[in-house]
């Protein structure tokens, strides 16, 4: 009876056995790794499916096999090590943290692993279970990963701004060459330090919301759209900088990359560029009014001038001799000349110091009300002037109407015997403004002269063939460029000239 | 042309004016308008004053039946001359015409509102500024009915 029963607890502990290892055997063929046993002598007891599939043997090929024929190294040397550690290092040895190995497939390709080892105490003694990972997708993704760092830090450094790559605890992280220059600090005195010790104020409290930012976002940001910030060199001085913000993704989280530039340079330029026009504006305005107050601190003395030769020529002509008449004729003469292009002087200084607003005007209108106001000129040569539909522009104008009034006042004067004869159009210049053109049959003029026209008391004829003191063509370009555009002659001797200007169209309507 | 205002007498004008040149001018435009002006001169906005109220060299000045006032003068200017005869009760009544060259906008307005009769630039040509004074004389001289006050100042 007791050998019987001995020999049931036998088949009781057999049958425990087979449960055991059936269960064993299913955990292992569901392990998503390759798993190996292995025993003290290097022989391999049990294997999965996996391992069949990434050594590429059958498991009949494999079982009682040394191991070291499909880990050929580094693993049959650590069976005797690992067998004596305790369960619980066992358990601490987590897969992420396993051994890399080379496993050698059944075609001899070798191909990298990565092995955690563990403990199972079974009937033959303690037997090595290996879960074995193929590591090749991880190792080419580490390498292109390192490749990628290189070129990235090659990058940093071929960067002609200075670098600055922070974490979200304002920690510099990695700089460049230019950035250690710029800041006169070494890398290492760098590295680990509050970016704020470089730039006091403006970063670190950018980096949140910075890290927020889609990737888009950041592409979007240019250079030249920068932050202006102030940096501080390690000397404790500082520079204006203009930076740039740019999220990086790193397995230590979102970082920050700053392009940080020393806009130094272009600050002193815009400064001095700023005074420039400072400078000329003032001088600009002081020419304007010098012109204007001399202009008419000039008439008071003047109208003496004239006014007592007129009279002395009223009252004393014939009664001197002819000589004296001569004299005082010419007098009279200089003196009235004096006063037009005193006025005229005065009338081109306005243009600047009395000039208006510029508001919605129908250049059509102030047309009507040159062509009236010329209506003597227009009557006694009997020019014909004609006109398209005239858009509404943005002008002073009263401006407008002198412009109109000088362009085809000029187109009457300056006639060859024959009816004059003036069109004025405007077209799109497929932006906001309107090209204005006054177009004439005249005498037209030498391109030589295209630039001269438009200077002040500028004139091409005689004053016994046209009379005039030569203003006329710089006031219209005054006002011209008081209105944001220019003006400029088209024209032939012989053949009539073309005069055209640019003014922006109506805000209203376009 | 009616020459004289009321019973023959002459007619009394203060010009206020310092260039000698324009006083000239203004005299000989004046002669050739009406032989019956009694052009008084005053060359600074302080004589003028004076003229007007009768003080010192001027106790016997008789009260004039217009006021021609340039407005920059030495001294006191044509714009504080006008405010003291605006503000005198005895002298606001006398038609006060600005005669001046300036054009200037400011000029203008604040003349007004300081309550000047009226404004003129003198022109630059000898005809205008003739022809200027003949209005002058047609219209505050001849025209223009003023009240007949013959009071102590």
């Amino acid at each position: 009876m007791a050998v019987i029963r001995d020999i049931n607890v036998h088949k009781d502990a057999e049958k425990h056995l087979a449960q055991m290892e059936g269960r064993y055997r299913g955990l292992l063929e569901a392990a998503p790794d390759a798993m190996v046993v292995v025993n003290q002598g290097g022989e391999i007891v049990l294997l999965n499916l996996q391992a069949e599939k990434q050594f590429g043997y059958q498991r009949d090929e494999l079982v009682g096999q040394k191991v070291k024929n499909i880990i050929p190294e580094g693993f049959a040397e650590r069976l005797i090590a690992d067998g004596t550690r305790s369960a619980a290092d066992a358990l601490a040895q987590q897969i992420g943290t396993g051994i890399e190995l080379t496993g050698r497939r059944k075609d001899g390709s070798d191909f990298p692993i990565e092995i955690m080892l563990s403990p199972l105490e079974s009937a033959e003694g303690i037997l090595v279970t290996a879960a074995i990972r193929d590591i090749s997708v991880r190792k080419d993704a580490e390498k292109h990963l390192a490749q990628m760092e290189g070129r990235y830090r090659g990058l940093l450094e071929a960067a002609p701004d200075a670098m600055v790559v922070v974490n979200q605890g304002g920690e510099i992280v990695l700089l460049n060459v230019q950035a250690e220059k710029q800041f006169g600090y070494r890398r290492d005195e760098l590295v680990g330090q509050k970016v704020k010790n470089i730039i006091p104020e403006g970063f670190a409290e950018r980096l949140v919301a910075d890290a927020l930012r889609s990737a888009e976002d950041a592409l979007a940001q240019q250079i030249g759209a920068g932050i202006e910030l102030t940096g501080r060199r390690k000397n404790g001085s500082d520079f204006p900088i203009e930076i740039m913000l740019s999220p990086l993704e790193s397995a230590e989280g979102i970082l920050v990359t700053a392009a940080i530039r020393d806009i130094t340079k272009r600050k002193k330029a815009e400064a001095h560029l700023l005074q420039k026009v400072e400078e000329l504006n003032r001088s600009n305005e002081e020419l304007e009014q010098f012109a204007y107050v001399a202009s008419h601190d000039l008439q008071e003395p003047l109208r003496m001038v004239a006014s007592y030769t007129q009279l002395l020529s009223r009252r004393y002509k014939g009664k001197l001799d002819s000589d004296a008449d001569e004299f005082i004729a010419f007098a009279v003469d200089g003196a009235s000349r004096m006063e037009r292009l005193i006025q005229d002087l005065l009338a081109y200084s306005r243009v600047g110091t009395k000039g208006k607003d510029l508001l919605d005007t129908s250049s059509e209108e102030a047309l009507q009300q040159a062509l009236l106001n010329l209506r003597g000129a227009i009557e006694e040569s009997g020019a014909l002037v004609t006109h398209d539909p005239l858009p509404t522009v943005l002008a002073d104008e009263m401006q407008l109407i002198q412009l109109f009034q000088n362009l085809v006042g000029n187109a009457i004067k300056y006639q060859s015997p024959g009816i004059p004869r003036v069109h004025i159009s405007a077209a799109k210049n497929g932006g906001k403004k309107w090209i204005f053109s006054v177009q004439d049959n005249g005498l037209g003029i030498d391109s030589q002269y295209f630039e001269k026209i438009f200077g002040v008391f500028q004139r091409l004829h005689k004053r016994e063939e046209f009379a005039g003191t030569g203003i006329g063509l710089a006031i219209c370009r005054k006002i011209v460029e008081r209105h944001g555009g220019s003006i400029s002659v088209e024209s032939q001797p012989g053949q009539g000239s073309t005069f055209r200007f640019a003014f922006a169209g109506s805000e209203r309507k376009s | 042309m009616k020459a004289i205002r009321g019973g023959g007498r002459p007619v009394e004008v203060l010009l206020v004016e310092d260039s000698p040149g324009d006083v000239r001018l203004t005299q000989e435009a004046f002669r050739d308008a009406n032989a019956f002006i009694h052009l008084h001169v005053a060359s600074d906005g302080v004589e003028a004053m004076a003229f007007l109220r009768r003080e010192g060299a001027h106790v016997h000045a008789p009260r004039p039946g217009l006021i021609l006032l340039d407005l920059n003068l030495p001294k006191m200017d044509g714009r504080e001359v006008l405010t003291h005869i605006k503000e005198d009760a005895g002298l606001r009544a006398i038609p006060t015409v600005i005669l001046t060259t300036s054009e200037a906008e400011a000029d203008i307005v604040k003349s007004y509102q300081l309550q000047a009769n009226c404004y003129l630039s003198k022109p630059a040509q000898l005809d205008a500024f003739e022809s200027l004074v003949k209005s002058i004389n047609d219209f505050w001289l001849t025209k223009v009915k003023l009240p007949q006050q013959r009071q102590s100042g």
